[in-house]
């Protein structure tokens, strides 16, 4: 069996966000002769396996890379940010790393594509999939490459040694195979587990020591994930439909405890500014979006007040979909699950100070 | 047709042109500067420097024929493509020709933008900016001190197209800004 | 806008990242995109006559609209 046939029987999908699947874009590039880059950003906020994975399983990442690239190791790029352990540990062991610039955006793969080509760490246009090479938007050629996530990767080397029989003993038949999640926050002990899909949050949040008290919600998937409040989380499933009944997915695998000494609505403001922030400046409604979203969002947790809270809700739902990359559907989808958990909160703040007791809000 | 008659065609074209560029310069430069809300004038500027780019052509052609054609000073067909070949006044005719060239080059990969890298449309598009000035020094030179009204409508495309440059290196946009701004961090 | 109109047609797509909000666009094709209050476009309706399309892609002075 070819190794896309293995994959194609293993039902692995893509581990970095988009749970595309990896035996089509494996093919793909077979197909189209193209180059591998291995995405070890851990770009999301939060995440942290990719990490462990290049920390506790770097032969069989190297493994992986191999089969997707016919064994040809001068084709394989490892993305990592810049200054990060994981660069360190990559560059000690003698791979090709690329530098990446230690912010969000750049992690996306696009942006890792433009900045390998000589260009900066910014997502191109997608006009088709650059497994079948293109050019960025002011002409520059683009040779095909295919960038997969370090767990992705990994995981292929795991099918071809285990098989895929033994790969669909993890999860359930849609979404089958093993997955790392990096629980954070405030837990007793943050860590990275490995789990199927369907089992429930809570033994996830059990298994990282429980979750401190007055926890007020959970961030699943980051910054381009949504916000969970702890009774949600506690009575869902870790798993595509069971995250998309919130809107939200199991994305790169994150689940972070919101700080219970902070009011919630300060650190999605922090949250947002920094999304804001991260707009690498090519596309206006990205560029100008997602700081008036971060400002209404703000003006909402100073004065909550209908006009403010309407104008956030236009903005939300005028960006999704019009950027050259995902950063401003995923920030705006954060905000409006935000928006969604932190209402009866955000009435609580309308009637006085902010009933949690916290910090800032004090002066009311 | 006489020599007089060909003459006379050669110096309106050649006149009317001049005019045309200097318009279709300034109206590039007022699209490259502006941002909303001019987005209803901002189609009509777009529309004219489109269509008034092919119509100057005609003009051109008709003032290139006629020069050749008027037989009174030897320029020679070849000088129509090959700049500083003329026998007559050398120099001058050179950088009219230099400004055909350029602006052939400019309209041909607008029309082609479409199927280009863009990066390389930017760049012959900006010879432009040396196109536009060419094609003024040699109107002016070649322009006789007899006729006065000539000369003044050059040195008015002149001040035009100045005033064009000056108002286009002051003014900025949003977009711009923001651009600027995002790329002064860390990309790299 | 006759609303038959919005099915048929050649698919249209801005290039967000060349797009610097000319708003050309929300002229040379009305009904089917409109701008932000940033100024850039929102494609409301995909599919536009292939003449009208060609004449928005033309005057796009970004070369931002392109036909998918
Ligand atoms: C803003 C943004 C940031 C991203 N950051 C990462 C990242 O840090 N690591 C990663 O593997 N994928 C990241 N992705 C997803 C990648 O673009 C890409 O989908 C992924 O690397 C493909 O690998 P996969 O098919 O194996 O999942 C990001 C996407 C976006 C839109
Ligand atoms: S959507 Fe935002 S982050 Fe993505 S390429 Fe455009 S400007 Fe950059
Ligand atoms: S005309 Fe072009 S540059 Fe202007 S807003 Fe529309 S797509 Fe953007």
């Amino acid at each position: 069996m070819t190794i896309v046939e293995e994959l194609e029987r293993a039902g692995l999908t893509g581990r970095g966000g988009a749970a595309f699947s990896t035996a089509i874009k494996v093919r793909a590039a077979h197909d189209n002769d193209a180059d591998l880059v291995v995405n070890a950003c851990d770009g999301e906020v939060g995440a942290r396996k990719d990490a462990w994975v290049v920390e506790h399983h770097l032969a069989e990442l190297v493994e992986g890379a191999r089969l997707v690239t016919s064994g040809r190791r001068d084709r394989v790029t490892y993305a990592a940010h810049r200054g990060s352990r994981t660069a360190d540990l990559l560059t000690r062991a003698g791979l090709e790393v690329l530098d990446v610039p230690a912010r969000y955006v750049s992690s996306e793969e696009t942006a890792i594509l433009s900045l390998l080509h000589g260009g900066l760490a910014k997502p191109m246009t997608k006009r088709l999939p650059f497994v079948y090479g293109g050019r960025d938007s002011l002409g520059k050629r683009i040779a095909p490459t295919v960038v997969l996530n370090a767990e992705t990767v990994w995981r292929v080397s795991q099918v071809r040694r285990n098989g895929p029989d033994w790969f669909r003993r993890f999860g359930t038949d849609t979404e089958p195979g093993p997955r790392l999640v990096s629980v954070g926050g405030a837990v007793a002990h943050p860590g990275i587990f490995e789990v199927g899909s369907g089992v429930p949050i809570r033994d996830l949040l059990d298994a990282a020591g429980g979750l401190e008290p007055r926890v007020p919600a959970l961030l699943v998937g980051g910054l381009g994930g949504v916000l969970l409040t702890t009774d949600e989380a506690a009575t869902t499933a870790w798993s595509g439909p069971g995250m998309a009944a919130y809107g939200g997915s199991m994305g790169a695998g994150v689940i972070e405890a919101l700080d219970p000494t902070r009011c919630p609505l300060d650190v999605v403001t922090d949250l947002v500014t920094y999304g804001a922030g991260e707009s690498a400046g090519q596309c206006g409604p990205c560029m100008f979006g997602l700081p008036a979203v971060a400002e209404s969002w703000a003006e909402l947790a100073r004065d909550p007040n209908q006009q403010t809270l309407d104008r956030l809700q236009d903005r939300l739902g005028v960006i999704p979909g019009r950027g050259a990359c995902h950063h401003p559907d995923g920030v705006t989808r954060f905000v409006g699950s935000a928006l969604r958990v932190l209402m009866p909160h955000i009435h609580e703040h309308v009637a006085g100070p902010c009933p949690l007791g916290r910090s800032r809000h004090a002066v009311h | 047709m006489t020599g007089q008659t060909l003459w006379f065609i050669s110096r309106a074209t050649g006149t009317v042109s001049l005019i045309l560029f200097t318009t279709i310069v300034v109206l590039g430069m007022v699209i490259a500067g502006r941002r909303a809300p001019h987005g209803d004038s901002a189609t009509i500027v777009m529309g004219l420097h489109r269509w008034l780019s092919l119509g100057s052509l005609a003009f051109l052609a008709l003032h290139i024929v006629t020069a050749i054609a008027d037989g009174y000073v030897s320029v020679g067909w070849l000088s129509t493509i090959l700049p500083f070949t003329s026998v007559y006044r050398t120099f001058w005719v050179g950088l009219g020709t230099l400004a055909v060239d350029i602006l052939l080059a400019v309209v041909v990969t607008s029309y082609l933008r479409h199927r280009m890298p863009e990066r390389s449309w930017k760049a012959i598009h900006w010879l432009s900016y040396a196109m536009w000035p060419f094609a003024l020094i040699h109107g002016f030179a070649m322009g006789t001190a007899s006729e006065p009204l000539l000369r003044w409508l050059t040195v008015l495309c002149g001040a035009a197209g100045a005033a064009a440059v000056a108002w286009r290196l002051r003014t900025t946009h949003a977009d711009r800004e923001r651009r600027a701004l995002v790329n002064f961090q860390e990309w790299s | 806008m006759p609303s038959t109109d919005r099915e048929v047609g050649v698919r249209i797509a801005v290039d967000r990242v060349l797009c610097t909000g000319h708003g050309v666009c929300a002229r040379t094709l009305p009904g089917r995109i409109r701008l932000d209050e940033w100024g850039y476009p929102i494609v409301e309706a995909v599919a536009v006559d292939p003449v009208d399309a060609d004449l928005a892609v033309k005057l796009c002075p970004a070369r931002a609209l392109y036909l998918r």
